[in-house]
């Protein structure tokens, strides 16, 4: 069953109305536009959940003519992801109403937080990869504005320029490509296409319908265009989802308020990176391999990288937010290191863990808020034995902290047994150095282990005295968390049906033709297959650990602190060196000189036209143009005295010779207008040739007589530039003129202006004149010629508001 | 049938007035401008035709193919008076320029408004 059109455009466009409303809004209910907010993200997610089931295509015709349309499609993973925005989002926005109270700002907070669930419902719905660009580039700006939220502080602007930079900068590879793709389609497919999936003439094609994306892998390697298809969709991606080494902007991102943290710095925008990932996988991954070309090592590597090393600094974090922020690092590390395993159980892990990861962590986001905002600190030193004073979000944080941890059995367990399942695999399968992947899963997992029991022991232990007066949560904000970490209960107890029935359309999302009767299960393990054992070895190797912690901490902390291995050093440093560069180059294109902004205007005008000529060719032959030489005598004087005018005007030694002298030019002209047939032209130059030379006259009265002597480099110069321009002016001139296109327009107007003989004196369908340029002025033109006089009024109202002005003394 | 003399001619002045827009005395930028823009008069014009005769026909036309461009001479014509309109802003401006700076060397208007 298709999805219905109108409610899929509609869960698109709701977000961004109330977002142009919400301004409004503000000043009608003040602090309670949260739960305005609150209620437009309900509708969105009570309208997906109504087209649950009805996976398939809507195509809206956009601009016909150009063959432009707006493809959405709906399967198990874009739902997914669109309930996590809508549905994550009514909570983020009750939470808001609590945290953010008394806080400035609040009419733009919730509209940029209503265009960041559009954008994202967008990037979730969109198909057509240049409409996701444009919605995934409007989570960056909604995120740069969020994360500045609180303008005035140095910190946040850092952080908002840096996430921008970074995630900005990756959409923009992901971009090309996009092109990329597109190119390589149109050797398969009939013209080029953009739409990912659900189409015909799609990338991909229809599941189970058709399948385009062998032959697209092929065109792309013959093309020699595979690698850097992935590798550019990799960059967006990993930008976006904070994989190393650009997971640099996410703790600084904590500097949002924290239910801006809660929702696109886990559970949702930092989800598009891994969401790409899983859309192209059936593009990239054949079925029925163990390692699909470049794609598996290139994100199994990226992945288990990122959660390995995100997991240790995650361990050596001294803010709570900052810990959870490198744990989203490396959750997003495991989830893109799933979806590159090529055998179905990898599509498993990614798909399974964007659930479970957005369910507990997002829930730890809303804690760390409630501990931030009642506690007033963020440090982990500074806290501890919290369970005393908020016993229910302990309880919150026992359920999340221990998904978190991987523990049996809650729902974290399960995505985690699967990655270690489809890293024992691969390794079984290829041997030798493969099996530095289960290793290296199990080393990370260790440290996932302990940041998550750490975080878990602040509500234990000791409370730290110098700790003050903490408040109870408002029920605002205790009640998203609650609700999230039922999610998460709920998730953990019911894995099996809820992996049968919700997450199997997930799963299959990612696959291109997964095998006959194939369908997804979760389960507790009944026997000790090698995941159980790593698993085990896990959390063993984790309590064994957990007494070390403090020296973990520091140890990680000290290895942090080598400048070579903080890509913090590098951005820093490039982003200064940009800036000085910005500081250098206007010293050179901007010098405040005429001089300069002419000289490079007029020869690179020259020089495109001079390299036009020289590539495209003039299309006449040049060399007979001087044989023919056919002007009159009289004509050839006037121009000579014309050029000698100029002449004399160049080398005037003052500015009256000037004047005069540039009248000669001024009046010569006027002569060759009269020679050249057009006594009109004539008789316009001869009297504004006087009005300027009076002009000329009046104003040099006034002004000093003469100073700036040539210097002789300088003048050689511009010689140059000016023998360019005089040169590029002589071919065209001689390139127009060999033309000799058929006087279509000319034509008309000396048929029409004057009175046809037939009609006598009445006319309306001609000019009625017999001087056809008068009749094109006032007539055929007429609006031109008004449009004239106006420029010449509004120059006249300029000169007397200058000269006014003076004489009122103002200063311009 | 190309037009040599006057490619030349149009092209030596184009050469003049560029010449003079990058001098420093403004006076002289302003002359620049005039004169290119007094060569651009004249190579529409060319562009037009000169061989042929006035577009001034008699009652009932006839004639016409021997006429030079009218479409031609009426844009030049308007462009001739706005021609006018900007020489004058420029001088004003000029005029204003000195007023408040007293100098009209533009190198020494650049060098200065680095200093403050």
């Amino acid at each position: 069953m298709q999805p219905d059109s109108a409610i899929l455009l509609a869960v698109l466009a709701i977000p961004f109305i109330g977002a142009a409303l919400a301004p409004l809004v503000h000043r009608v209910l003040g602090e309670r536009t949260a739960y305005y907010a609150a209620t437009i993200a309900a509708l969105c997610s009570g309208l997906l959940i109504s087209q649950y089931g009805r996976w398939g295509t809507v195509t809206v015709e956009w601009i016909p003519a150009l063959d432009v349309s707006l493809v959405l499609y709906l399967d198990g993973l874009a739902f997914l992801i669109g309930l996590l925005a809508s549905g994550i989002g009514v909570l983020v926005f009750i939470y808001s109403g609590g945290y953010m109270h008394g806080e400035p700002g609040q009419a733009k907070y919730y509209t940029t937080l209503l265009v960041f669930m559009g954008s994202m419902l967008g990037v979730a719905l969109v198909v057509d990869l240049l409409s996701l660009f444009v919605f995934w580039e409007l989570t960056s700006v909604a995120s740069f504005l969020l994360i500045g939220h609180y303008q005035r502080a140095d910190r946040s602007l850092y952080a908002a320029r840096k996430a921008m930079f970074i995630t900005v900068t990756g959409g923009l590879f992901m971009l090309i490509g996009f092109l990329l793709l597109g190119h390589v389609s149109s050797f398969v497919l009939d013209g080029t296409t953009f739409t990912l999936i659900g189409t015909e003439q799609s990338l991909i094609g229809i599941p189970g319908q058709v399948t385009h994306a062998e032959a697209i892998r092929h065109a792309l390697i013959e093309k020699g265009l595979f690698v850097p298809a992935i590798g550019l969709i990799a960059i967006g991606a990993a930008t976006k989802s904070a994989q190393i080494p650009f997971h640099i902007w996410l703790p600084d991102a904590m500097e949002a308020p924290t239910p801006v943290s809660a929702f696109l710095h886990s559970a949702t925008m930092v989800k598009a990176g891994v969401y790409l990932i899983g859309r192209f996988r059936p593009l990239f991954v054949p079925e029925h391999v163990f390692a699909a070309e470049v794609w598996t090592w290139l994100f199994v590597g990226l992945g288990l990288a990122t959660m390995t090393i995100a997991a240790m600094l995650a361990v050596s974090a001294t803010d709570i937010k900052e810990l959870l922020a490198y744990s989203t690092a490396s959750h997003l590390g495991l989830i893109v290191a799933g979806f590159g395993f090529a055998e179905t159980v990898g599509a498993e892990t990614g798909a399974f863990h964007i659930l479970n990861h957005a369910a507990f962590k997002a829930t730890l986001f809303l804690v760390a808020g409630i501990i931030a905002h009642e506690a007033g600190t963020r440090s982990i030193d500074a806290l501890g034995g919290l369970r005393h004073d908020m016993p229910i979000v302990a309880a919150i944080t026992a359920v999340a902290s221990l998904s978190m941890a991987g523990i049996p059995p809650f729902n974290g367990f399960y995505s985690k047994e699967l990655l270690f399942d489809a890293a024992w695999e691969t390794a079984h399968h290829f041997g030798g150095l493969a099996w530095l992947l289960p290793v290296v899963a199990v080393f990370g997992s260790i440290f996932t282990f302990l940041y998550s029991i750490r975080f878990l022991w602040l509500f234990f232990g000791d409370r730290p005295t110098e700790l003050g007066e903490i408040h109870r949560p408002p029920v605002a904000m205790l009640l998203p968390a609650g609700v999230l970490a039922i999610v998460v209960l709920v998730l953990s107890l019911g894995a099996a049906p809820i992996a049968h029935d919700f997450v199997n359309p997930i799963v299959k999302s990612s696959l291109i033709a997964p095998a006959e009767g194939y369908h997804f299960s979760a389960h507790l393990p009944h026997s000790l297959k090698p995941p159980v054992l790593m698993s085990v070895v896990t959390i063993v190797g984790g309590i064994a650990t957990y007494p070390f912690y403090d020296r973990l901490h520091h140890g990680i902390r000290r290895l942090r602190s080598v400048a070579l291995l903080a890509p913090n050093q590098y951005y820093d440093r490039a982003i200064t060196g940009i800036a000085h560069v910005s500081d250098v180059v206007p010293r050179y294109v901007q010098t405040d000189l005429m001089r300069t902004y002419a000289a490079v205007v007029m020869s690179a005008v020259s020089a495109f036209a001079l390299g036009g000529y020289l590539l495209g060719g003039t299309g006449t032959d040049l060399t007979e143009a001087v044989t023919g030489v056919n002007l009159a005598l009289p004509i050839t004087i006037i121009l000579a005295v014309a050029v000698i005018g100029a002449l004399a005007v160049d080398r005037a030694p003052s500015h009256i010779v000037g004047v005069l002298t540039l009248s000669i030019l001024g009046f010569t002209v006027a002569v060759f207008y009269v020679l050249a047939s057009a006594p009109d032209l004539a008789l316009t130059q001869l009297v504004i040739e006087t009005l300027v030379l009076v002009l000329f006259l009046l104003v040099l009265d006034r002004l000093p007589a003469f100073y700036g002597e040539l210097r002789r480099r300088r003048a050689v110069l511009d010689g140059v530039i000016a023998a360019a321009v005089g040169l590029t002016v002589t071919i065209t001139v001689l390139v127009t003129t060999a033309a000799d296109p058929s006087d279509g327009i000319a034509h008309y107007f000396v048929e029409k202006a004057p009175v046809p003989t037939e009609h006598g004196t009445l006319i309306t369908d001609a000019g009625g004149g017999n001087n056809i340029v008068n009749v094109i002025l006032v007539d055929f033109r007429a609006l031109d010629t008004m449009g004239e006089i106006s420029v010449v009024a509004m120059a006249a109202l300029a000169i007397l508001t200058l000269i006014g002005m003076r004489n009122r003394g103002e200063r311009a | 049938m190309t037009e040599v003399v006057l490619a030349i001619v149009l092209g030596a002045l184009y050469a003049l007035g560029t010449f003079l827009v990058l001098r420093r005395d403004v006076v002289r930028v302003v002359w620049g401008v005039t004169i290119i823009s007094q060569a651009t008069n004249v190579y529409l014009v060319t562009m037009g035709g000169i061989h042929g005769s006035i577009p001034i026909v008699s009652h009932g036309g006839g004639g016409h193919h021997a006429v030079t461009d009218p479409l031609v001479q009426a844009l030049v014509l308007t462009a001739i008076v706005i021609g006018f309109g900007t020489t004058a802003l420029a001088l004003v401006l000029t005029y204003r320029l000195y007023q408040e700076h007293g100098t009209l060397d533009l190198q020494e208007l650049a060098t200065t408004e680095d200093s403050q």
